[in-house]
């Protein structure tokens, strides 16, 4: 009897210190990222799928919040050294990171992956800061001009309004605004930065230069969108201040069925399908000036801190996310584009592209889309643009002195931060 | 020995507690003001006084300080008069005023989260309800949180609606330890209303509503969450108040050493406007009867 407690006790042992092996074998890689509802599952998904493959691998997702959420938690972290792994990074605020090394770089990762043939070339180029390799893409998105069916025709406008340039915008807002104002629904919903950078490029222009760095805030071209923008709020009326001093309250409207028109990123499309079925139409951003579209989203990037076999495990993971079989399962859940030329191939994107109509709207955009710089002022610049649109927008101020005032400013700042 | 020690011994771990998260943090902003820093270098030069210069030279700083003090002036004594008057109407033990008083109370123990958002659009210009309510009356629409002074003036009203009913608890706690016996003499000399609440009950709540008006003008100054919330400092800054500047340097525009300024200047601000405060009004507060 005392032999056998003895034996059982032994065995117990030996398989508790078993599993403490295993599980001190098995490598954990904290993950924050920005994405619920219907994008975190498919996320979920993506990363369920990878454990799956690889089941010495656990990856700790936690949604932090939006993509300024998670640089404010980042920036608190890194010196109370509770940085995680793998974080997600938007598109233009990463520089600052990469800068101060907060970002390992990923170039010799990258060079050894096949995956980088298989990016299309903005998805490669995204990631590239001063020649080095420090994100890779996960979420990319270009912004689109979405409408609601519905309201256009309640509007007496068809199918084949032209929608091309700031003019037919503003005179298909006009007529919105003219038939169905009573009705509490307005033409157009008031820009959100993504969709201001959009229509400052389609003016063939932007806000800083993404090869040269320099600061085109008071160039002609963007004076002339930004004045464009603001007069749909406080000359023409035909779209909400509510939306100038809460951007996502424009996008809710246009979801509640109270707005014709809306710029916003392809990761709205998800969403959108859901809110408002049928009726919604996604069709690409007009070209006023030039076809041009920026590339925004995120990607994900690996913290230097952590240790080498972490690291190596992070980067499976970002790997497989950017495989043509995740990035179909994440394009057909949420919208944003595929990153991987084989995406489209997949089983999950072509029924996706055939099912869904105005999801490939934003693949279409790819041969005039650019990347968007991202030096380290770039957090500063778009911080403080906010501000400078909501004072145009609203009346407030004289565009032009806004803007020549602003571009002085970010030139000043952009000069600190070098020094 | 020992003995001398217990009083001590029996401090330490409340002191520890509030060395680590008050002082030690306040020391450590101290230093950080004297540096650039933006969280992550690893190295944090000395600049001097560069951050203070900085700031006193920065339009914005001076608009957030003149915001803040405007938001203060006007919704501290708004409060404090109006907690006055409903706690004097709410004196009394009945059914009512004991249903009033919880509802009253209940936006102070409400997330500040929650109810800024629902302001938020309360006051939305094209959404609503406020605005639904004027067309329906046949008013035009006003844009409550686009205008710049009426959005402060929505702050302030939010602010007011959530923390009024602590004011009014402290009020009525306040007012109840006022003997009866003064209010009977008042009544005996013949004394109106209007009369005894100036002579008798105000002079007599003094304490209370030098207590309030500290922690108010502190609060005041602090508020951050339905400005973040509601309108984020704008439109164009009109709302942008001290802490949410401070935030913006320090969590978005990752300065921390002009943050950390401004905390310090904060600081100094607010025991300045303390000792201030004691020196005016502190005469005037009697404890006793």
């Amino acid at each position: 009897m005392i032999a056998n407690k003895y034996k059982i006790s032994v065995a117990a042992l030996v398989a508790l210190l078993g599993s403490t092996v295993l599980a001190s074998a098995e490598i954990k890689v904290e993950f924050w990222h920005s994405f619920g509802g219907v994008a975190g599952a498919a996320l979920d998904q993506i990363i369920d799928n990878f454990e799956a493959e690889n089941p010495d691998i656990t990856i700790e997702a936690q949604e932090i919040g939006n993509y300024n959420d998670i640089v404010t938690k980042l920036q608190a972290a890194i010196p109370a050294r509770r940085a995680p792994d793998a974080v997600i990074m938007e598109v233009t605020r990463y520089g600052l990171f990469a800068d101060r090394d907060v970002l390992l770089d990923l170039t010799d990762y990258v060079e050894a992956d096949p995956l980088k043939d298989d990016l299309y070339n903005f998805a490669r180029e995204v990631g590239v800061f001063e020649g080095k390799n420090y994100i890779v893409p996960f979420n990319s998105s270009t912004p689109v001009l979405y409408y609601n069916k519905a309201i256009f025709e309640q509007a007496g406008l068809g199918t084949h309004t032209p929608l091309k340039t700031y003019d037919d915008l503003l005179a298909a807002s006009k007529q919105i605004t003219e038939k169905l104002g009573d009705d509490g629904i307005t033409g157009i919903a008031a820009p959100g930065q993504f969709a201001r950078w959009g229509l400052i490029m389609d003016n063939d222009s932007d806000l800083i230069d993404s090869v040269s760095g320099e600061i085109l805030l008071d160039a002609p071209n963007t004076i002339e969108a930004y004045e464009f923008m603001a007069s749909l709020v406080h000359e023409h009326k035909v779209a909400s201040p509510d939306g100038v001093t809460k951007e996502n309250n424009g996008r809710d409207a246009f979801l509640a069925g109270k707005v014709g028109m809306m710029i916003n990123s392809t990761g709205n499309y998800g969403r959108s399908t859901s809110a408002l079925g049928d009726d919604l139409v996604v069709l690409p951003m007009p070209c006023n000036k030039v076809c041009a579209v920026p590339i925004g989203g995120a990607g994900i990037g690996i913290l230097s801190t952590s240790e080498k076999e972490v690291q190596d495990a992070a980067y499976k993971f970002v790997s497989f996310a950017a495989s043509p079989e995740s990035n179909a399962l994440w394009f057909s859940e949420t919208g944003y584009m595929p990153i991987n030329k084989y995406t489209p191939e997949q089983p999950l994107a072509a029924a996706a592209l055939a099912e869904k109509p105005g999801i490939g709207v934003a693949i279409g955009q790819l041969d005039f889309a650019r990347g968007r710089p991202r030096p380290p002022v770039v957090t500063w610049m778009r911080a403080s643009e906010y501000d400078m649109w909501q004072a145009m927008a609203l009346g407030q101020r004289d565009v032009s002195e806004v803007l020549t005032e602003f571009a002085e400013r970010t030139r000043a700042e952009a000069e600190r931060l070098k020094r | 020995m020992l003995r001398r020690l217990t009083p001590y011994l029996f401090a330490l771990p409340l002191l520890s507690f509030i060395a680590v998260f008050t002082y030690i943090p306040i020391l450590q902003s101290l230093n950080l003001s004297f540096r650039e820093w933006d969280f992550l270098s690893p190295t944090k030069p000395f600049v001097g006084l560069d951050n203070y210069r900085l700031l006193l030279d920065s339009r914005e700083f001076w608009n957030a300080l003149t915001v803040t003090s405007i938001f203060a002036v006007i919704s501290v004594p708004l409060r404090l008069l109006l907690a006055l008057f409903i706690a004097s109407r709410l004196l009394r033990e009945t059914l009512v005023s004991r249903l009033m008083r919880g509802a009253l109370f209940l936006p102070s123990v409400t997330s500040t989260v929650a109810i800024a958002v629902v302001f938020s659009w309360v006051f939305s210009t094209d959404y609503g309800m406020m605005n639904a309510l004027l067309t329906g009356l046949g008013f035009s629409k006003v844009a409550w949180l686009q205008e710049p002074q009426l959005a402060l003036g929505v702050l302030i009203f939010v602010n007011t609606w959530k923390q009024l009913g602590y004011d009014i608890i402290i009020y009525i706690a306040g007012l109840q330890a006022i003997p009866g016996e003064l209010y009977d003499a008042a009544a005996v000399d013949g004394g109106k209303r209007g009369h005894v609440f100036r002579r008798v009950t105000v002079p007599l709540v003094m304490p209370t509503t030098y207590f309030l008006l500290m922690i108010s003008v502190i609060e005041a100054f602090q508020v951050f969450t339905i400005v973040d919330v509601m309108t984020g400092g704008g439109p164009a800054g009109a709302t942008d108040m001290l802490v949410n500047m401070l935030y913006r340097v320090g969590f978005t525009l990752f300065d921390i050493g002009l943050g950390s300024a401004l905390a310090v200047l904060l600081f100094i601000f607010l025991i300045a406007l303390a000792i201030f405060k004691a020196r005016v009004l502190g005469r005037k507060v009697h404890y006793e009867a």
